[in-house]
Order: C-alpha cells, then sequence, then structure tokens
C-alpha cells in the first residue's frame, strides 16, 4: 500500500525513535544507579576515642567492565620530611625538606587494582593512587640530592606506616549491583573534613561520580582541653600549676600515715 | 580500655599510663629519688611524642614534689636561703632551657638533643653511683676504715659574694648554689626532669651540704623550676599534657607508697647499686637507639 520508500522511512523512523529512547534510558538509569552513603557522617575524637571504622555502601549499575574506586581525603597539611645520616657514630637529621598541602589521611579502594581498571596516564590526571598525590615541595630541595622519587616513596612508606595512607582493592560488589567498602580512620586523624570521591568506572573510563563528607571533630573533655591550651596558652600553664600542686597536696593527704 | 591524650594526640592504654606511673613511683619510693629522669625517656619508648613527655613530665615532677616537700617540711629539713638561691638560679637556666628547648624543636633535633643529654647524664650518674656503692659494699665487709672529713677546700670556696647558710651549717659564696641552681635548670627544661639526680650530688660534693637537709631543699626548688618549665613550655610549644600527668601522678603516689615500704628493708648502698644499675640499662637503650642504624632514615613530621 506505501511506496516502498516512505515504508523504509517509516521503520527508519520508529528504529531511531526506539533506539534514541533505549539509550536514553539506559544513560538516565546508570546515573541513577551511582548512588552511595556512609553509615555515619559525624566522627567525635572524644576521651575514649581509640579510631573509627566507617562503612561506605552504594549501589551502581554492573556491567562486566565496571568498576568503583573511593578515595577518602583527610585535610591538607604541611609535612616536614628529614632525612638521617650517620655523623661520627650517630644518626642525625641532616638534611630536610617541607612539602605543601599534603593530605593528612588518604585512603583508596577500589574493586580490582588501579592499573587494572585504567591507565596510568588517567590515573595520573585524575590523582589516583598513593604515588600520584599532588603535592609542592616548598623548600629544602637538598634531601637525597634533588632526587624526588626518594623522598616522593619516603613520604608514602612512612604515612603507610602511621596507618594514615592506605591503597587497597577490597571493594566488595554483590549481586551485580551493591557496593560496600570499610572506611578505617586510625587514632592518630587529625580533626576536619574528610572528602568521599565514589567514581564509576566502565571500561577504563570515568562514567559517573559522587561525593559526600565525614566531619571528623574532637569533642567533650578532651576538645575543651586542647582549645584552651591552644587558645589561652599563659592560662593554661597556671592551670597546669595549680592542678598539680593540689594533685600533689591530696596525694600527701591520703597517704599520710 | 584507651584514653585519647588531649595534648600528645594520642590513644593509649590507659592501664599502661598507671602501670608506668606505679612502676616508676615504686622506683623512686625505693631509692628516694624523683624519677623524671626514668619517665621522660619511657614515655618516649612508649609512643609519646618527646616534646610532649618533657612538658608533661615537667608538669608532673611539681606534684610529686609538692606531696614529697610536705614530710621534709615538717621534719624541718629545708633550708629555706639556700633553696632560695639555687630557686633564683633554677628560674634563670629553666627560662634559657626552654627558649634552647622551643629552638632545636624548630630546627628538628629536639629529639636527639633530648637523647643525647639523657644517655650523658644517666650514663656520668649511673656509672659514679655504680663505682661508689660497690666501694660501699666492699668496704663494709673490711672492718675499720677512716672517717671523711665533712668537706674539703678549694677554689670554689675563694668566690666572691660569701654568704652564711646556717641549716646547712655553711659559709660560702652565693654564686656557687646560683650556678649549679642555673645548669641543672637547663637541663630540666630541656629533659624533662626535675633534675634532683643532678642537683643531689652537687649538693653535697659540690656546695658540701649535709645529706640531712639535701633532699628537702631540692625538693623545694624543684616545685618552683619545674613550675616555671611547665608554665613556659604552656606558652612556647603548648606540650604540657595534664591528663597524661595527672595520670602518672595517680599510678606514681600509689607506687611510691609501696616503694617506700621495699626501701626500709633493704641497705642503703645495695640499693644506690640496684639503682645505678637500673639508671645505666636505661641510658644503653637510648645509646642503642641513636647508634643503630634506624629502619627507615626518613622520618615526617606534621606541621600546624
Amino acid at each position: 500500500m506505501f511506496p516502498l520508500p516512505a515504508k523504509r522511512f517509516c521503520i527508519l523512523a520508529a528504529m531511531m525513535v526506539f533506539g534514541f529512547a533505549a539509550s536514553l534510558t539506559s544513560a538516565s538509569l546508570a546515573q541513577d544507579l551511582l548512588v552511595a552513603d556512609l553509615n555515619e557522617k559525624e566522627v567525635a575524637i572524644t576521651t575514649d576515642f581509640n579510631g573509627a571504622d566507617l562503612l561506605l555502601f552504594g549501589t551502581i549499575d554492573h556491567e562486566l567492565n565496571d568498576d568503583v574506586v573511593i578515595i577518602v581525603e583527610g585535610p591538607p597539611k604541611n609535612i616536614a620530611i628529614r632525612q638521617k645520616s650517620r655523623v661520627s657514630g650517630i644518626w642525625i637529621n641532616t638534611e630536610s625538606a617541607t612539602l605543601d598541602m599534603v593530605p593528612s589521611f588518604y585512603q583508596i579502594s577500589s574493586t580490582r587494582p588501579l592499573n587494572v581498571i585504567t591507565s596510568s596516564k588517567t590515573l595520573k590526571e585524575l590523582g589516583l593512587g598513593l604515588k600520584n598525590i599532588p603535592f609542592d615541595l616548598i623548600d629544602g630541595s637538598s634531601i637525597s640530592g634533588d632526587n624526588p622519587e626518594v623522598w616522593k616513596s619516603a613520604l608514602i612508606r612512612n604515612m603507610e606506616n602511621e596507618g594514615l595512607w592506605n591503597e587497597n582493592s577490597d571493594i566488595k560488589v554483590r549481586k551485580k549491583i551493591l557496593f560496600r567498602s570499610n572506611i578505617h580512620l586510625p587514632a592518630n586523624i587529625l580533626p576536619g573534613e574528610y572528602h568521599v570521591r565514589i567514581l564509576h568506572f566502565r571500561s577504563g573510563e570515568l562514567f559517573n561520580e559522587t561525593y559526600s563528607l565525614i566531619n571528623v571533630q574532637k569533642k567533650g573533655l578532651s576538645a575543651q582541653i586542647f582549645q584552651f591550651a591552644h587558645n589561652y596558652p599563659p592560662a593554661y600553664g597556671i592551670f597546669a600549676i595549680i592542678f598539680a600542686v593540689f594533685m600533689g597536696w591530696g596525694a600527701a593527704r591520703v597517704f599520710r600515715r | 580500655m584507651y584514653i585519647y591524650l588531649p595534648i600528645a594526640e594520642i590513644s593509649i592504654n590507659i592501664f599502661l599510663i598507671l602501670g608506668l606511673g606505679g612502676m616508676v613511683g615504686l622506683l623512686s619510693g625505693i631509692f628516694g629519688v624523683g624519677g623524671g629522669f626514668l619517665m621522660t625517656p619511657l614515655l618516649i619508648f612508649l609512643g609519646v611524642p618527646a616534646p610532649v613527655a618533657v612538658g608533661t613530665e615537667a608538669n608532673q615532677i611539681v606534684a610529686s614534689s609538692v606531696s614529697g616537700v610536705l614530710a621534709h617540711w615538717r621534719r624541718g629539713n629545708v633550708d629555706i636561703k639556700m633553696g632560695s638561691i639555687l630557686l633564683a638560679g633554677g628560674l634563670v637556666g629553666s627560662t634559657i632551657g626552654v627558649y634552647i628547648f622551643a629552638l632545636l624543636r624548630e630546627i628538628g633535633q629536639i629529639d636527639l638533643a633530648i637523647k643525647l643529654s639523657f644517655i650523658v647524664f644517666l650514663g656520668i650518674i649511673g656509672s659514679l653511683m655504680l663505682v661508689e656503692s660497690t666501694r660501699a659494699i666492699l668496704r663494709s665487709r673490711r672492718p675499720g676504715g677512716k672517717r671523711r672529713k665533712l668537706h674539703q677546700h678549694n677554689w670554689l670556696h675563694g668566690l666572691p659574694f660569701k654568704m652564711r647558710f646556717r641549716k646547712s651549717k655553711l659559709y660560702i659564696s652565693a654564686l656557687l648554689p646560683f650556678g649549679v641552681g642555673l645548669l641543672v635548670g637547663i637541663l630540666s627544661a630541656i629533659m624533662g626532669v626535675g633534675g634532683g639526680f643532678i642537683m643531689v650530688p652537687a649538693m653535697i660534693y659540690v656546695l658540701g651540704m649535709p645529706t640531712s637537709v639535701v633532699v628537702g631543699t631540692s625538693l623545694f626548688q624543684i616545685i618552683f623550676v619545674t613550675a616555671n618549665v611547665t608554665f613556659l613550655q604552656s606558652v612556647q610549644t603548648q606540650t604540657v599534657d595534664v591528663v597524661l600527668a595527672g595520670l602518672l601522678l595517680i599510678g606514681g603516689v600509689i607506687g611510691a607508697q609501696f616503694g617506700t615500704r621495699i626501701g626500709a628493708l633493704l641497705r642503703g648502698e645495695q640499693l644506690r647499686g640496684l639503682l645505678a644499675l637500673i639508671v645505666l640499662s636505661v641510658c644503653l637503650k637510648l645509646v642503642w637507639d641513636v647508634v643503630i642504624t634506624p629502619e627507615d632514615l626518613f622520618s615526617l613530621e606534621l606541621l600546624r
């Protein structure tokens, strides 16, 4: 009934509309599906604080080549890195360098090792992995004969030993949709805002991302003592002396025979 | 059970701290010493940052010296005139010491400076005590033996500004106790010790004071010198942790009660020999720390 070209056009149009709709749904579905949350967003450093474990969980539309990378970054600080050398039999700090704005905490977790997920070029561009954490050297470049690799690896090694930096591929994906990751904040973390980035990689490309925030605060008595000591040093010093005199006098009274 | 120390900013087992306080308190009770010279290195071994160990120990020694001096005060064993001159030197010395401390901290050498000071002084005092007590033990086995003079006269007694110290039965230059106080004050600030382990021998052998008033007078001036260090460290470096000091003191007071009872059962020269061995072993551990090749040649410090 229809002339051939018209019939062909109809089919083409239908295919286009259908195809477009199909790709739209799959895209929006995937966008919607990267959802993540933390079981806790506030961490209080109180008198009995001994580290905290948080659980990050979420969903992705998991296909064959999908990966999740989670980065938790603590407040940046300047760090002095010192190198010892032997001076007449004794090990002395002889060289030092100051690094500007180094994350005081950095945990990167992924579903598979980072170098399997994507190229080293992409990792570098996105600043992913302990080796790719960006920071600047302020002064003292004499350390280890100007070879940045030596003190960079020393920085990574020391931060790892302190438990402050960590790279792992421990993210578990269940039923191709639900992922979960453990965030361990050790006892020596600094208070401040901890930025959480959740990246979704598909076939080695960054496909989608979302953010979250953990707020670490000193609370209670220990926070008050710290603030007292740092905001009113002379008053704190006098308080410490009075406290000691009182304690010493009390001890002598209690045990006086 | 863990406790987060607000100034040290580390989390530590509360029983470890109480136990450490108790152990050092026990030793100070047995031997009649302050214990700061053992406590500070032990805190550093436990992982307390060296500057915090020093600042906090000064604070704790204020407390332990207050409780110690009261008994001596009641028995009239405090030479206040001598103590005041020592104290004048001590205040000047400790102020200089805190300044040196802040300077060393800035250039990243404070940990080493603290350790080296301990090595030098623990080494000297430990060896001297060991030699002296060994001789005393040997001498006590042989009957007889000459009595020493009260004190020898030497060039030190020719110095100007002579003063009479009635309680100590001395007529010496005021520069002497002032100098001793100054020197011990500097060490007190850098090492976080009361300095009794240097002050007491110096009072006996350099100033020639009678032993009966030495301990009381030394404690009397230590209170003020360590109070000065506590104040200045609080202002300059914010390294005084009152929570840590309080816990150490609780452990220390209890330990000292048992210590004094055990001490009464042992003989003087044996006690000094034993203390000498403890002092020397802490010294050796510190020597070991600075001499062996560190696991990592690099170290980090978070700057505020």
